[in-house]
């Protein structure tokens, strides 16, 4: 273990390099470039707005506020994680190269998204001063909210992006669970919506739990509840253990398989 | 100890082969049923041991699938071992017939920096050498081209011009002049030579037997994964094509 730390350590520059230059492959030959990254959430809050609030008259305060923090959040989990799930497959020249740790892909996949969620939420910035609504000081805690959701991003991505390698299979498991997760997160509806039974197995969701977290800190000024916070660090850091150990075992061989 | 730059030890490595091949949606729906194994291994390296001097142009030659790539690819620690041990003193810059790595959709310059980033070196010493990388590989007005507009050629020049540029200790080639024009194997080889005078050592993978002859000190001839012989370029030589003429 503290000889992949100290590898790491030693590459840390590329980690940024790979962030970057997956930005810049995957808006080449694109005229709008990197202001897809912000057009694609856009458009998705605009069709989700129209369908719950004209059609199911959803009465939520703020409401396009609200789903748009949602989706935010959900396309930062989404982005970071199916970016990982290819990066090493992408890399199957250079890897096949030259040696470098085999989590830099995976943990470079987070970067990326880390930098798209950024601008994210400028958007969202720019929105709230348009709908005149001024956030509660506890906005703040978005920073350490977010943080931790870039922890269960590299707690995934790592497997994800080994598992993939061995099993294609992953990617299409993967785009079902991130399809279905998107409807089983409160991002267009409040959790307290559903019925007690499905509260209850979802609360142990650590998506569920950043996302309403999000919501208390951004649009009520509340502080999250404690239950809340234990829930989500406790699944988070439970993924992260389990994650890490899946991609050990699978690393050492992954470029045999590619 | 010290002595050798590269050395490696009782080395062995297997593969396991997946073959694929059913002929009919009945036969591999039954073969998924009965669970039968469709693999086997292949042994690509058995106890292979040899030891490369600081200075040494060590050349190694075999068939196709004989164990050469897998070998490089084993030293440059892309690959690890089953068991034996491998010692590599220093830098070590593998290129290997394809170049280094580099992303088609990415600038030469790009993947000059993500390259050497990944070999180890500084961001700072990249920048200092990056105007004479282009000028060695004579791609000046290639710079700013993505790597999918280059031929085989331009590529394979990148690379070598990379590899040497950032002036490893030791350098790991793998068929690299089966793409250059005669004029920049020209210069490939006087660069090679001069590494070789500085005391580097550079390991030389090849199916050409006449730069082997010329250039090398000493030559290992890899027969089926097993060490077929150790010694001058004309004995492995002539024990390689050997072993070629039996086979037929």
């Amino acid at each position: 273990m503290t000889t992949i730390r100290e590898e790491m350590w030693k590459t840390k520059g590329i980690l940024f390099n790979f962030a970057i230059t997956d930005l810049k492959i995957r808006y080449r030959n694109s005229i709008l470039g990197v202001l897809w990254s912000l057009v694609e959430p856009l458009l998705l809050l605009g069709v989700l707005f129209v369908v719950f609030s004209t059609m199911f008259r959803f009465e939520i305060p703020n409401f396009p506020i609200y789903l748009l923090l949602g989706i935010i959040c959900w396309n930062f989990f989404k982005n970071g994680t199916t970016f990982a799930l290819n990066s090493l497959t992408n890399r199957s020249a250079l890897i096949t190269q030259i040696y470098f740790p085999r989590a830099i892909p995976g943990l470079s996949a987070g970067i990326t998204a880390s930098i798209m969620i950024i601008f994210e939420l400028v958007v969202l910035g720019i929105f709230m001063i348009a709908f005149g609504f001024s956030p509660p000081s506890t906005v703040i805690l978005l920073i350490p909210i977010l943080a931790l959701q870039l922890l269960l991003i590299l707690g995934v991505s790592l497997p994800l992006s080994v598992l993939n390698v061995k099993y294609k299979d992953t990617e299409f498991i993967w785009s079902v669970v991130v399809h279905a997760g998107f409807f089983l997160t409160p991002i267009f509806y409040q959790f307290d919506m559903m019925p007690d039974y499905v509260q209850n197995v979802l609360q142990y969701s650590p998506m569920v739990q950043i996302v309403t977290m999000a919501h208390h800190v951004v649009l009520y000024g509340t502080l999250p509840s404690i239950n809340s916070v234990l829930y989500a660090v406790g699944s988070i850091s439970a993924i992260t253990v389990i994650g890490y150990l899946i991609f050990r075992k699978f690393q050492a061989k992954v470029v045999e398989e590619m | 100890m010290s002595e050798y730059a590269v050395s490696v030890k009782h080395l062995s490595k297997k593969f396991t082969l997946y073959h694929e091949k059913r002929d009919s949606i009945y036969e591999s729906a039954t073969s998924w049923f009965q669970k039968k194994r469709h693999n086997e291994t292949l042994q690509a390296l058995d106890d292979v041991s040899f030891n490369v001097k600081h200075g040494e142009i060590f050349g190694i030659i075999g068939r196709n699938g004989g164990g050469k790539t897998t070998l490089l690819r084993i030293i440059s620690k892309i690959y690890s071992g089953d068991s034996g041990s491998v010692d590599v003193k220093g830098t070590i810059i593998p290129v290997l017939a394809l170049g280094l790595g580099f992303h088609p959709e990415l600038t030469a310059i790009t993947n000059i920096y993500q390259s050497s980033i990944l070999l180890g070196f500084k961001k700072e010493e990249i920048e200092k050498r990056i105007g004479d990388i282009i000028e060695y590989a004579e791609l000046e007005k290639f710079a700013d081209t993505k790597i999918k507009n280059f031929s085989a050629g331009m590529q394979m020049r990148l690379a070598f011009a990379t590899s040497v540029l950032v002036d490893p200790d030791i350098l790991l080639l793998d068929e690299v002049f089966a793409v250059g024009d005669v004029a920049f194997q020209k210069k490939c080889f006087d660069t090679i030579m001069s590494f070789k005078k500085r005391g580097k050592a550079i390991i030389f993978v090849s199916h050409d037997m006449t730069p082997i002859k010329n250039f090398c000190d000493r030559v290992m001839f890899l027969k089926d994964g097993k060490v077929g012989n150790i010694g001058s370029p004309e004995e492995s030589v002539s024990a390689y094509i050997e072993y070629l003429s039996k086979k037929k």
